[in-house]
């Protein structure tokens, strides 16, 4: 076991983009001096986890949905490790942290969805109550994936943070990718600006 | 996904909150009285907060930044130029029905354009104007 490059470009910056969109949707939520940051910031979100799901489709090894999505035993199982302090080592997304990612890319974008038609008075005050309802659970979602990474990362005695940060985590050198991507990341970021644009029109 | 069954559950209980202008600036004027015993709504004090400059937000120094001086009329949005429907009864019947929503724009608002909550008579006379102007 080594450290190897696990997560690509998209996957990275995809990642902090949403935690800046969400963070920042959250902040203003209650300002209507704010209002058009909170438009930009919700976009962002829901753009970034709009590509997301294709990238999880077409992206490298450990970004495929295929790679993480696993059933409830697998997730009974990883907990269950967790719990007892000896975690089973997943070189990409664990299948815990693999259904958080999948919850909080689809509240990112029915939160975003909802937002988007609240802005643009398409419904009555029950979207308004909707958007704010998904963005609740979202948060929710939120802590427990910070749970799940703290905890993580302290009985892997790996940092996941720093992680999705350079990519790089430990696994086998045959689990590497060949690429980080950095060219879908360019495409992802001119997305982030056309939808934004679009969205916030 | 059981959370969000919940929150679907709960958006669509406070639907069916429906209350009149009456009921809602009722409710308003009888907390008033009860802090300021002898307390009844004024139409006319709630059309001068309605139009007092408070200076505290810049871009929303009143509530007529955004409402115009005519709660009869369409306002626009300070800052994003959408369109807002008129806040008075008799123009647009959808106002004062929801004790909620009037409570939670009354609670975002008042932060905004005062910088501090806004009272309970201070809400009961405002709802009085809203209700009774034409």
């Amino acid at each position: 076991m080594q450290k190897i490059l696990v997560w690509d470009w998209p996957v990275r910056i995809g990642h902090w983009l949403m935690v800046g969109g969400f963070v920042i949707a959250w902040l203003t939520s209650e300002s209507e001096t704010f209002r058009l940051l909170h438009v930009w910031a919700g976009s962002a979100v829901i753009s970034v986890a709009a590509f997301r799901l294709i990238w999880g489709v077409v992206g490298t090894r450990h970004a495929r949905f295929s790679s993480f999505v696993r059933g409830p035993r697998a997730v009974l199982a990883y907990v269950g490790s967790l719990l007892r302090l000896q975690p089973l080592h997943h070189t990409g997304h664990n299948p815990a942290g693999g259904w958080a990612i999948v919850a909080l890319l689809a509240l990112g974008v029915l939160t975003g969805a909802s937002g988007w038609a609240t802005y643009n008075e398409l419904g009555g005050h029950w979207l308004e109550e909707l958007h704010e309802g998904l963005a609740a659970a979202m948060l929710a979602v939120v802590l427990v994936h910070l749970a799940g990474v703290f905890s993580g990362s302290l009985l892997h005695g790996e940092n996941l943070v720093r992680a999705m940060l350079t990519g790089r985590k430990t696994g086998e050198p045959g689990e590497a990718i060949s690429s980080a991507r950095p060219l879908a990341a360019v495409a992802l970021v001119a997305w982030l600006f056309t939808a934004g644009w679009w969205l916030t029109s | 996904m059981k959370t969000i069954a919940i929150l679907l559950l709960t958006g669509a209980s406070l639907l069916s909150h429906a209350g009149t202008p009456q009921q809602i600036g009722q409710a308003y004027a009888q907390e008033a009285g009860s802090q300021t015993p002898g307390f009844t709504a004024s139409a006319a004090r709630g059309k001068d907060f309605f139009l007092r400059r408070f200076d505290v937000n810049a871009k929303m120094p009143a509530c007529t930044a955004c409402h115009t001086d005519n709660p009869l009329a369409a306002g626009q949005h300070a800052v994003t130029g959408k369109a807002i429907r008129p806040l008075a009864v008799s123009a647009n019947g959808e106002r004062l029905s929801d004790p909620a929503k009037v409570e939670k724009w009354f609670g975002r608002n008042c932060k905004e354009v005062l910088g501090r909550a806004c009272s309970a008579a201070e809400k009961a006379d405002f709802v009085a104007y809203m209700s009774e102007v034409r």
